[in-house]
């Protein structure tokens, strides 16, 4: 069951594979389960042949995922069998709060869940994603000077208490990388580095299937990663970071006495019909990106690089420097060097990896007794 | 919104072209109430401009010169860099302005549809031509995403983010080029406001102006480019989004704090808020 839960629906052969339990098994397994309402059934097609796809039962409850960016805000509710049934965003102004943004999150929850005309006890987790470190065992953001007003601040804590049910928090990359893991565009990868660019920088890594957390969180914060020793000052009080060169607002900064003001959604448009100024700034932060990654590349040998984040809607404007760029910095192997897709989830990848998160903590009971 | 679903003549590239509505030295008194001093704003295509104060700053007064609604005393309202005169609401729509005010002016018992074409209804011979003005409706709903039940339930039944997303699709039937929401967010919830924050980054990437009138910084600065301040019927500063923080306004705001843009009394009103980017910050 825990197999279903994970994966939100596969097929009775699929779950033989997953589980290494055999067919007959799985079928007997399957066919108590769902004799007692936990999970359910339909008949569907894989490869030409007749199969059996199984799904957690809807009345199960629900699961919601929240998703703070540097500046928006994304709540989704969905069942336990992975659909998403509501879902709002909301634009946050710069260097929103974190008072404020517990509140305005827990308001859209309430309401979308009311929404789906359902009460907020069925909800059974929450997962939630921060633009910053979190020490996932307390769900304390724990950096100190990369979100402003959010040092210390125990997300998980404030949450529960406003909406009674536990809550999980992650870096918001993490839980990007999660959901490409598990249901985007690395599904069936074991090592995978998943790096969004958005407003700013981060990387979530998979290894051995599993989230990798280090200490205390603040894994794969390759924002301030050194690309250039004497380039300008970054907000963490080095030289020459990362996001200093890929971050949007840089970005879209280079363009403004040429193209005045333009939000990256627009740079993205004009680059994809061949304004060679936003083409430029994004094969720049495309090389600079290369140059982190191959980095990366070298040192956690992944088998499948993801790039996500609002940049990653440039497609190969932006993927063909990066591929560029390992293709001479890592480390030459008999494989080739390392793949590089775009994100598959785009800018649900986050959230849904919130979904995940709750739905991984979410305990659920069988209606009628006798969970597995 | 994905960035291949975007129109593609709803970009302007090329270097910052003149506003497409400005208030130049515009001064308005009410007996011994001088609600506006002098103000000088600007906006172009494909920016959001927000406008903020406290009770009494003058944004109500500021939103009728924009509108046609009042004629300023002295200064005057261009568009395009022609200087113009709107002797009524009507004028200013004309010159491609609309406004959605405060209140919204929807009748509660009509459906969406008879709403958006109330006193502009399409005619087929002798009868409404009711298939096209459902399509129209659908389109333009559309066009700013706006998820409603169906375009014949009454207005009444909508929540207030729908009702406003109503209000704003009308003004946008008559191709306006800049659209002024008059406190958009004042009473509504937080799921309601998402979406009119939402409905306003989507009027922006359409390659309108928006002016943006509210009391909420937050709300404001969440989908703004610029930030004029008004306090007591003078610009306090005008701010660049992006790089402002909220204390910075709320300083402004208050009048603990000034932005660099605050003509003295007697002082000619300067133009220095062009797009050169010497902005407050």
């Amino acid at each position: 069951m825990s197999a279903v839960q994970q994966r939100g629906s596969l097929t009775q052969v699929e779950l033989a594979g997953v589980t290494g339990l055999s067919p007959a098994t799985i079928s007997n397994i399957v066919k108590e389960l769902a004799g007692a309402g936990v999970l359910s059934t339909a008949p569907t097609s894989r490869s030409g042949r007749r199969a059996l796809q199984v799904t957690l039962a809807r009345n199960l409850g629900l699961v919601a995922g929240i998703h703070f960016g540097s500046r928006s805000l994304r709540v989704a509710v969905a069942d336990t069998a992975h659909q998403i049934i509501a879902e709002q965003r909301m634009p946050l102004p710069p260097d929103h709060r974190a008072d404020a943004g517990m509140e305005r999150a827990a308001l859209l929850l309430t309401e979308l869940v009311e929404q789906v005309d359902a009460p907020l006890e069925e909800l059974l987790a929450v997962g939630v994603g921060v633009p910053a470190p979190v020490d996932v065992r307390t769900g304390r953001v724990s950096a100190l000077g990369l979100l402003r007003g959010w040092e210390g601040f125990s997300v998980s804590e404030e949450l529960t208490q406003r909406l009674g049910v536990a809550v999980h928090v992650d870096n918001d990359a993490n839980l990007g990388a999660l959901a490409e893991a598990r249901v985007g565009a690395a599904s069936g990868f074991q090592h995978v580095v998943y790096i969004r660019v958005s407003h700013g920088v981060g990387a979530g890594l998979i290894l051995n299937g599993q989230v990798f957390h280090g200490r205390s969180g603040t894994v794969g914060e390759i924002g301030h990663l050194t690309v250039e020793d004497h380039g300008p000052i970054c907000r963490c009080g080095s030289r020459g970071c990362l996001e200093m060169y890929v971050g949007a607002s840089l970005l879209l900064d280079m363009l403004t006495t040429s193209h005045g003001n333009l939000t990256l959604p627009e740079a993205i448009h004009l680059a994809q019909n061949g304004d060679l100024g936003c083409r430029r700034v994004i094969s720049d932060a495309g090389q600079h990106l290369g140059v982190a990654a191959a980095s990366i590349c070298n040192f956690i040998d992944p088998e499948l690089l993801v790039i996500g984040g609002e940049l990653a809607q440039a497609g190969d404007l932006l993927l063909d420097p990066i591929r560029a760029v390992l293709g001479r910095r890592s480390i030459p192997s008999f494989d080739g060097p390392v793949g590089v897709v775009a994100s598959a989830l785009g800018s649900q990848a986050e959230v849904r990896g919130a979904l995940l998160l709750a739905m991984d903590h979410a305990k659920i009971a069988a209606p009628m007794g006798g969970g597995l | 919104m994905a960035p291949s679903d975007l129109p593609d003549d709803a970009w302007r590239a090329g270097a910052p072209a003149r506003p497409v509505l400005a208030l130049r030295g515009v001064s308005k008194s009410f007996g011994a109430v001088r609600a506006l001093v002098g103000v000088d704003l600007e906006v172009h295509a494909h920016e959001v401009l927000a406008i903020v104060g406290d009770n009494g700053a003058g944004k109500s007064t500021l939103v009728e010169i924009l509108s046609g609604a009042q004629v300023p005393d002295a200064g005057h309202v261009e568009v395009d860099g022609e200087e113009v005169t709107f002797t009524s609401p009507g004028a200013a729509r004309a010159q491609g302005i609309a406004t959605v005010f405060q209140e919204l002016a929807l009748c509660e018992n009509l459906d969406v549809v008879e709403n958006l074409f109330l006193g502009n209804e399409l005619e087929r011979g002798p009868l409404l031509d009711e298939v096209t003005m459902e399509r129209r409706a659908w389109e333009v709903l559309g066009q700013l995403a706006v998820r409603v039940p169906s375009v014949r339930v009454p207005v009444g039944a909508l929540s207030g983010g729908q009702r406003q997303a109503v209000a704003v699709a009308r003004s946008l039937l008559g191709e306006p080029r800049v659209v002024i929401l008059d406190e958009p967010t004042a009473a509504l919830g937080v799921m309601q406001t998402a979406e009119v924050l939402n409905l306003v980054e989507r009027l922006r990437e359409r390659g309108l102006a928006v002016i943006l009138i509210s009391q909420s910084l937050a709300d404001v600065h969440a989908v703004a480019d610029r930030i004029a301040v008004l306090r007591l019927g003078r610009t306090n500063g005008l701010f660049s989004a992006s790089t402002t923080t909220y204390e910075d306004l709320f300083a402004a705001v208050t009048g603990v704090r000034t932005g660099h843009h605050r003509p003295a009394d007697g002082d000619p009103p300067t133009a220095s808020h062009d797009a050169s980017g010497g902005w407050a910050r």
